[in-house]
């Protein structure tokens, strides 16, 4: 039978890092974590899809009266999140190696990051509410509607980040381990969802 | 109603591909139950019959009867039903019919006017028999789908587009239709007519639908087309040649010619118009026609001038 | 199975069943996070939910008994036949077959003793019940949805629904929804994770293959309706454009995103019951399942395929020609994995020595009825065929053939199978066939001339018709065929009641059956089994060797756990063991979460934003509370 742990007693980053060593299958909540995912990427996909479908029944797009995006913050803000996903994966590599305090500190830079992003992201969007309204024709619903989505899953993300944050620093158990992986893992998810978002937000003036 | 009795080349062709397609279904299903016949009867012996107890026969056998046969039955009505029949049964290209109509879908009505001569008519849809028709199919609120099961298969009308569907009919008959998507509270009363008459008497009725509204005959007549014109009826309704120019409900402008009110709900005699002008949800709970406050009297008079409207 | 239990088992039996053990009464139940009191708990929900189903369908019977009815006014009818449709699809067969069935038995067939995540597993049946009676408040006052099961738009708009029937309806699944994901992500990860090591994936269950096919399903089938429900309701609370073809929308994007979820729909019904045959056949057979690596592979074909077909529910609308023969081209592969099955099933009842008792009855039954609906379904896939006759009562049979037919007998024949694991009862074996022919026989006078009825041109969805067009006869059957099968419901239901309380003991393994389930007491303890099982092969019971080892491990002390509450955790393809998991017990969180979720919901439909926006944010604080006990502190 072998040496099987009781992983979750691990506690502390020795414990943590030998029982993430030995371990040959992925935890629960990371399996759990993935397929929430996949079914939240699909439905991004959903709307994505429903954005060309529209596009593809519509003469002018935007219709006459909505300006084309603007590119540049966009996209610039777009790689702030993906930058951000840098310490995101740092934090993850020093967690598995039993490192909790690094890891603390890598995830409130990249929170500092995300949460920047957010602020600079509703900022922009309540510029456009200026100069259109979801209401006015399918586009502009299209248009709010991804990025609503979007930013509601980063909001989600920040409250995440938060309670990671602070069940780490009472110090790293196995549990919290999988709660930053899957962490890592939604975040690469947000942002991957921010790129194809912004493109398609940004399509008509590509 | 029944696709079962084609009056098309169109519905022919599908009926005759039911009659097929029920043998094969038949087939596979007496011989699946033959199968299971054999199960009840050899219950005691494992195995097969001829076979006997061999994994690679049991094999043989689902791959068979699961893949093989079906791969080659499907792979037939696939060519012949989605290939073949469907190739014939198509929408036709928009010049090649002798006469075009366009039918709007309302909730619970359906509106048929003819372009050509501007002839505007309702629930009922004359065409010549042994023609082929170009049906324009749309909606003026929610999804509506015209079906008259005689002629050819159904259509769906979709807002902000235009769906097309030939219409022939063999020969001179009346053929019923009715919605055919739920469409809301009176989907169940939304029925209508196709009737195809030999091309002169066809000619006939559509010179005649083109003319304006007869005079109203007689003093109570005319007293019924004045209540009509001054109230709500004239918001509504269309009665061509006269200030009524309503497009909310059908046109009147023939209404006597017509053989049912309410889309087939009830026969055009006076007594049902009567009914229904009084009181629309008695017999059609659910109808956009609000009830009138108006007098017997007025309601008599408007029955007579409608009556006279042929 | 051992008859007299040594000393020392004994002992490790009384501290298993103090660690495992729930508290008593009503507490017990509202917190519980063990998987059998959830399953039986969404079963009684399922059965009450199939009950007011069954009223609904009389109700409409009733109304089309004879022409010109009177029984129910359009308003009403139409209302009822939403709700019929609604509640047998969302709140009956899926609860009962993923939520009782699956929830019960798949931790049992792998060997394991709870859930990946049990209490997920419990919010997972606290959110079912709230979203059914969130749905079912709509009828009060005559609220409830009336634009049928598809909810087509624009009929379903605010333009010409202004009232809040479609809101319940939208909320309501998106609610339900959240039930329904939980769920599958629970079943795969559990599959992947807690089966007994050396059940290698090739060791495992058919039943479990059909649940892991269902559940991948619905992760990707869901978010097509959620996508669907979200922008209708954007488009009747806040005024958006996305289905309103004068500003941009468009009509068929809410069928297309509808029926994207909706076809994979129909096959997470029937999958279940595949799963469900293939567990009572070998059983009553006496033989091992004919090409059992076929069949698996077919379950999972049928579920992938799946996904490609949807437009096929569109052929009427004016879509190009292309576009509907690919549809109905990809609509005919999929017969093919559903044949292999079907044969793979028949050949194993020929080639094995059959005992036609209740429960392989009611498979018999499912067999026919699902070659019958299946027979009619492809029919449909011959286009001009289906432009024909779609949206008329020969759809209304093929479904009720595929979906009463294929996937409720089974679940009928589950519950006389497994009634003796459950309740440590035997059913009446006599009564039980005699509710399987009046069932059987009252579903096909039902069903049948309804093929009939839909070939003479009756349209589907409506709530009178007149006399004089042919189709009075045969409603007339129709009818009288529905209280034949209402009273062949009753039947079994009586039937099981009165078991339940007279039936014989059944002891473990009544049935002689070939998984892992039979080898524990009936009904099982708290945890399942007192040692995790040895497994060698997909017909565990079958393994003499094996069952004998485990009562040895159980003397000797090996694979018990019982330092807490414990399971195994395996890899994911060959199940070698990795690590111990220490499980949650029952908790308040689960009830309180899905009574915070379903404020949110009421609230939206009331749209009152800022208290919304509140209940949120407690969600928010549940779910801290939820996750601040770690198992290590456990």
């Amino acid at each position: 039978m072998g040496e099987v742990t009781r992983s979750m007693e691990a506690r502390g980053g020795g414990a943590v890092a030998a029982v993430e060593r030995q371990r040959r299958a992925q935890p629960s909540g990371w399996w759990g974590a993935l397929l929430l995912i996949a079914s939240e990427a699909a439905l991004f996909g959903c709307l994505i899809a429903t954005y060309f479908y529209l596009r593809f029944k519509s003469g002018t797009w935007p219709p006459d009266g909505i300006e084309k995006p603007s590119v540049t913050l966009p996209l610039v803000f777009t790689a702030m999140l993906l930058a951000g996903c840098l310490p995101v994966a740092a934090a993850v590599r020093a967690a598995k190696a039993g490192l909790a305090k690094r890891a603390w500190w890598l995830l409130a830079l990249a929170a500092a990051v995300q949460a920047t992003y957010l602020g600079l992201q509703i900022n922009l969007l309540v510029d456009n509410l200026d100069s259109f309204s979801p209401r006015v024709d399918a586009y502009a619903s299209a248009y709010y509607a991804l990025l609503g989505l979007h930013h509601a899953h980063v909001a989600i993300g920040l409250a995440f980040d938060l309670w990671v944050l602070a069940a780490l620093a009472r110090g790293l158990t196995a549990y919290r381990l999988t709660a930053v992986r899957i962490l890592g893992l939604y975040w690469y998810f947000v942002s991957a969802m921010a790129v194809l978002v912004v493109l398609t937000q940004l399509y008509p003036s590509l | 109603m029944s696709p079962l009795h084609p009056h098309s080349p169109d519905s022919h062709d599908i009926a005759t591909l039911w009659w097929w397609m029920l043998l094969a279904a038949g087939i596979v299903f007496l011989g699946a139950v033959a199968l299971l016949l054999i199960g009840w009867f050899r219950r005691g012996e494992p195995g097969l019959p001829f076979f006997g107890e061999s994994e690679r026969a049991n094999l043989g056998l689902v791959i068979t009867f699961g893949m093989g046969i079906p791969i080659v039955v499907l792979v037939a009505l696939f060519i012949v039903s989605d290939l073949y029949v469907l190739g014939k049964t198509d929408a036709p290209t928009s010049n090649s019919t002798g006469l075009t109509v366009t039918v709007v879908g309302h909730q619970w009505w359906w509106e048929a006017r003819y372009p050509a001569g501007g002839a505007v008519t309702a629930n009922e849809i004359h065409i010549p028999a042994r023609t082929p028709v170009n049906l324009l199919a749309r909606t003026a609120d929610v999804i509506h789908s015209f079906w008259v099961p005689e002629l050819n298969r159904k259509i769906d009308m979709i807002p902000g587009q235009t769906n097309r569907i030939e219409l022939y009919a063999e020969e001179a008959g009346t053929y019923r239709g009715q919605c055919a998507e739920f469409c809301g509270l009176q989907h169940a009363h939304m029925a209508f007519r196709v009737i195809a008459e030999p091309r002169p008497e066809f000619e006939r009725w559509l010179s005649a639908s083109e003319r304006p509204a007869r005079a109203p005959d007689g003093a109570e007549a005319s007293e019924g087309r004045r209540v009509f014109m001054e109230n709500a009826c004239a918001g509504c309704h269309t009665i061509a040649g006269t200030p009524a120019q309503g497009t909310v409900g059908p046109d009147l402008t023939h209404l006597a010619s017509r053989q049912t009110l309410a889309a087939l709900t009830v026969p055009n005699d006076r007594r049902e118009l009567g009914r229904w002008i009084r009181n629309p949800q008695e017999i059609k709970p659910g109808a956009k026609m609000p009830g009138l406050e108006l007098s017997n009297a007025q309601f008599h008079a408007i029955v007579t001038y409608l009556a006279g409207l042929r | 199975m051992a008859v007299a239990v040594p000393e020392a088992s004994r002992e490790r039996l009384e501290r298993l069943e103090r660690i495992w053990r729930e508290p008593p009464g009503v507490i017990g139940w509202i917190t519980t996070t063990n998987h059998k009191r959830i399953g039986i708990l969404y079963f009684f929900t399922a059965l009450a939910f199939f009950a007011a189903g069954g009223v609904e369908a009389l109700l409409i019977r009733t109304q089309l008994i004879g022409p010109n009815g009177t029984v129910l006014s359009p308003v009403e009818f139409n209302q009822v036949m939403t709700m019929h449709g609604v509640t047998m699809i969302f709140l009956f067969v899926i609860p009962m077959s993923a939520g009782a069935f699956g929830n019960y038995l798949l931790p049992l067939m792998i060997g394991a003793r709870d859930m990946a995540f049990p209490r997920m597993n419990a919010l997972s049946y606290w959110i079912y019940l709230c979203s059914g009676i969130f749905m079912y408040v709509s009828l009060l006052g005559g609220n409830a949805p009336n634009a049928g099961w598809f909810d087509y738009v624009p009929l379903a708009s605010k333009t010409f629904s202004p009232g809040p029937g479609i809101d319940f309806y939208a909320l309501g699944l998106l609610f339900n929804g959240i039930s329904t994901l939980a769920t599958a992500i629970n079943f795969i990860v559990t599959i992947f994770k807690l089966r007994a090591p050396g059940m290698s994936l090739n060791r495992m269950p058919l039943f479990c293959f059909a649940f892991l096919a269902v559940s991948f399903a619905l992760v990707f089938a869901l978010p097509a309706l959620n996508a669907a429900l979200i922008l209708l309701e954007l488009d009747r609370l806040l005024g958006f454009h996305f289905y309103d073809v004068f500003r941009g929308g468009d009509t068929i994007l809410w069928q297309n995103l509808f029926w994207i979820f909706g076809h994979p729909e129909v096959y997470i019904i029937i999958l279940p019951a595949f799963g469900i045959a293939t567990a009572i056949i070998p059983t009553f057979v006496r033989r091992r399942m004919v090409a059992f690596p076929l069949v698996a592979l077919a379950e999972i074909l049928v579920a992938l395929i799946g996904f490609g077909v949807w437009a096929h529910h569109m052929f009427a609308v004016g879509l190009s020609t292309i576009t509907t023969i690919y549809f109905a081209g990809v609509s005919l592969i999929i017969v093919i994995p559903s044949g292999i099955q079907l044969f793979s099933w028949i050949t194993t009842i020929v080639t094995g020595t059959p005992r036609f008792k209740t429960p392989l009855l009611w498979i018999i039954g499912f067999i026919i009825l699902f070659i019958l609906g299946g027979l009619s379904g492809v029919m449909f896939a011959a286009i001009p065929f289906d432009q024909q006759l779609t949206d008329t009562y020969f759809v209304v049979a093929h479904f009720h053939y595929v979906i009463f037919g294929a996937a409720v007998f089974p679940l009928l024949g589950g519950m006389y199978y497994w009634f003796p694991k459950v309740t440590g009862r035997m059913y009446h074996e006599r009564w039980g066939q005699a509710s399987f022919w009046l069932t059987f026989v009252g579903m096909n006078v039902t069903f049948f001339p309804m093929h009939i009825l839909g070939l003479d041109g009756m349209p589907r969805r409506d709530y009178t018709y007149s006399p004089g067009l042919g189709w009075t006869g045969l409603n007339l059957i129709e009818s009288l065929g529905a209280y034949l099968l209402a009273a062949g419901l009753g039947m079994v239901v009586v039937n099981l009641l009165v078991s339940l309380f007279r039936g014989e003991p059944a002891g473990a393994d009544p049935f002689g059956g070939d998984t892992l389930e039979w080898s524990t007491t009936s009904p099982p303890p708290e945890y399942n089994f007192p040692v995790i099982p040895t497994v060698s092969s997909p017909y565990p019971m079958w393994d003499e060797e094996d069952r004998e080892r485990d009562a040895a491990n159980l003397e000797r002390g090996e694979k018990v756990l019982e330092q807490g509450h414990e399971t195994p955790a395996s890899t994911l393809v060959d199940a070698e063991w990795d690590e111990i998991l220490e499980m949650p017990s029952g908790s308040p969180w689960p009830p309180l979460l899905a009574l915070a979720l379903a404020g949110v919901f009421a609230l939206v439909l009331l749209k009152q934003w800022l208290a919304a926006a509140i209940f949120i944010a407690l969600i928010a604080l549940v779910l801290v509370a939820w996750h601040a006990k770690e198992p290590a502190e456990a």
